[in-house]
């Protein structure tokens, strides 16, 4: 991989992970040192950034906020199982390939090119190629989409270049700033990480998520915020089978707060549960226990 | 940055990174050459031409050469051996020398002495374990297969768990919703005939087939856990806890007199561990076996949900009912209209002696598609292909 040219810290409006961790508050995302290490060191060294962790704990926010912050646009290219080359790069326009052939042999108009660019159907990857250097392409739970398809999207990373044979070959001046979020319902493939930065995200700690909070969802009064970071902090800590992300803590903070509460009260607690729990058995699990969720907060 | 390449300072600080990279690998993470590479340039970029501080440089590395999530405790380990002191003087130097986006052509030369990315792969300690076990089994492979569950050595069962989760379980599968291109299919892809008819001016010559894509059905385990029936339900639920993780949708129930849930405890952690759990919720262990009413538990609470209806329905019991015969015989109807297919495990089978006379196996038998033993590792094989 040709390294970093033209780009380097210079090139970046962040001139270090300070700033970047600034930049970042200013647009409502607060990340940690870590955090922050890996998205200047993504954008400084050109490398893809592979974004781990559970559910809710603000990888694909990662992305959307950097394409704010950058002044670029977020490309975002959502995975799905059986997703595959003409749903990520590109496609024909058939339908209006169709008519036109039909217009020609009716001989109102000539037939032209059928495979000109005014018959391409642009999709994410292509798209993300083609605005190079402007854009933020967000790859979105990777972990969903089939091995072929990693593969695939290997090929593209490591050459931003696409060739499509009727047109030719688009590449990018300047790659893209890349973000890929896993749940890490599978295990990516090695050659795919060898070609990233990766870090894992883990749930915030009690103080970061009050912040957060504060930030998010300002009509949280700070005692309840801190109630209910701490709450939350302790309900990770049980069984649960699907741990709530911090989305879920804005949800519940807000869904709270929307009731009046000031303090983080059991009646209150319970009736919205549901804003922070989303399986059955988890709900009443922790119903059984919120005396101890709630004691001494 | 100068050309001129690190001096004395330099270099001993590059040989600091790079051994680094180098004892991160002699504990086992999978560090490549190209990984060290971008670590020392991450290192620089970060340095920006001054100092760095520890915390810094310990993400700098993580973020480069760690790519699993349980490899960070490692790193951690190693970072603090290799770089105790925050005041390191290395850790000042590392802007001087290294410069900016390329390292110069000696360093390639360092990293790439005595070792080869692609041919090294670390010992993972698990695998490791797991071979082990696989090694004491195969010396004596046809006893453990053929040596019912109950009569196993404490060793000689682990060693059965690991082969149990290794068989591979081939689901019968359904059509799903969506649609894929198959030369054989039975469907005309007009999508595709199109596209390929715009190659030949307009004139079909290739003609496009597609088919319903095909996915495995919901396997259902309904284990007994009473009395001598738990050292066999314990093999199933190695079974289970394999399709979990393979991703199947799979659920797992148990019970005794009355049912009790357990996909969710082997999801989140070993069979083992659900077991002892399923051991602290079933009380009554000497209460005897209540099928029937287990069964119509189920079946009022799970049959309207999507994993009874159309799927495997696997069922583990010696087939002794407490109960009524009658009302096992009226579940077992219910289920077997709901289920895709019943398979009816019975241990005792595997003696030959075993006559199925028992009045509650009975009134199950004429409801169920399959009849099998599996009392040891041969004949869960042969439930394993009897589901496909």
């Amino acid at each position: 991989m040709p390294a970093g040219e033209g780009a380097g810290p210079g090139a970046l409006p962040v001139a270090s992970v300070e700033e970047l961790v600034t930049a970042l508050r200013e647009h409502a995302y607060l990340a940690d040192h870590g955090l922050a290490t890996a998205i200047w060191l993504a954008l400084a060294l050109d490398k893809p950034l592979l974004l781990e962790g559970e559910a809710g704990v603000g990888k694909t926010e990662v992305a959307k906020v950097l394409a704010e912050l950058l002044g670029r646009r977020l490309v975002r290219l959502q995975c799905y199982e059986g997703i595959d080359a003409s749903q990520a790069l590109y496609e024909w326009d058939y339908s209006r390939q169709l008519i036109a052939v039909r217009a020609a042999q009716l001989g109102e108009q000539g037939v032209g090119d059928l495979f000109g660019p005014e018959f391409l159907v642009e999709r994410p990857l292509l798209a993300a190629v083609r605005a190079g250097a402007d854009a933020v392409l967000l790859i979105d739970e990777l972990d969903r989409a089939d091995d072929e398809f990693e593969a695939f999207l290997l090929e593209v990373l490591s050459e931003f270049a696409v060739t499509i044979p009727e047109i030719g070959r688009v590449d990018a001046a300047h790659p893209p700033a890349v973000v890929i979020t896993s749940n890490r319902t599978r295990e990516l493939h090695d050659a795919l990480k060898r070609r990233c930065l990766f870090h894992w995200i883990d749930h915030p700690s009690v103080e970061r998520e009050v912040e957060i909070m504060r930030v998010r969802a300002p009509e949280v009064s700070e005692t309840l915020a801190r109630q209910v970071a701490a709450a939350v902090a302790r309900l990770r800590a049980m069984d649960v089978a699907k741990r709530p992300g911090v989305a879920e803590t804005i949800d519940w903070s807000k869904a709270l707060s929307f009731l009046g509460a000031v303090h983080l009260e059991p009646e209150t607690a319970a009736a919205t549960l549901g804003a922070l729990l989303k399986d059955h058995d988890d709900l009443q699990l922790v119903r059984g226990r919120l005396d101890q969720v709630l004691e001494d907060l | 940055m100068s050309g001129d390449g690190p001096g004395a300072a330099g270099t001993r600080a590059l040989e600091r990174l790079v051994g680094f990279g180098r004892q991160l690998r002699a504990r086992g993470l999978p560090v490549g050459t190209g990984r060290i590479l971008v670590f020392c340039r991450a290192a620089a970029a970060l340095a920006g031409g001054g100092g760095l501080d520890r915390d810094s440089l310990y993400w700098a590395g993580r973020v480069t050469m760690v790519a699993r999530r349980e490899h960070l405790a490692a790193y951690d380990e190693a970072f603090r051996a290799w770089f105790p002191d925050a005041k390191d003087q290395m850790l000042a130097t590392v802007g001087e020398w290294v410069p900016k986006t390329e390292l110069p052509p000696e360093i390639e030369v360092v990293l790439e002495e005595g070792f080869q990315e692609e041919s090294w792969r670390p010992p993972s300690p698990e695998e490791g374990g797991e071979e082990a076990l696989v090694g004491v089994l195969a010396s004596n492979a046809e006893v453990l297969r053929t040596k019912s569950f109950t009569e196993l050595t404490d060793d000689e069962l682990r060693a059965a768990h690991a082969v149990i989760r290794s068989l591979a379980l081939e689901l019968p599968t359904r059509h799903a919703r969506r649609w894929r291109p198959s030369p054989y299919g039975r469907r005309f892809d007009q999508r595709r005939t199109l596209r390929a008819s715009l190659r030949t001016q307009g004139e079909p010559f290739r003609r496009a087939w597609r088919d319903r894509r095909r996915k495995p059905r919901p396997l259902v385990l309904v284990l007994d856990v009473s009395g001598s029936m738990s050292t066999y339900s314990r093999a199933l639920m190695q079974f289970g806890y394999a399709a979990i993780r393979a991703g199947r949708q799979v659920e797992v129930f148990c019970f005794g007199t009355r049912l009790t849930r357990v996909t969710r405890a082997l999801r989140v952690g070993e069979p083992d561990r659900a077991m002892r759990e399923v051991a602290a919720k079933v009380s009554d262990w000497d209460g005897g076996t209540r099928i029937g009413a287990s069964l119509k538990e189920l079946l009022d609470r799970y049959g309207q949900h999507a994993f009874l209806r159309g799927s495997v329905l696997v069922l583990c019991s010696d087939g002794l009912e407490r109960g009524d015969p009658e009302l096992l015989g009226v579940q077992m109807a219910r289920l077997g209209r709901l289920a895709h297919r019943l398979v009816w495990v019975n241990p005792l089978k595997g003696s030959p002696r075993y006559q199925p006379l028992a009045r509650g196996m009975t009134a199950a038998l004429p409801h169920v598609d399959r009849f099998l033993p599996g009392h040891n590792l041969a004949s869960l094989e042969a439930l394993c292909e009897s589901l496909g």
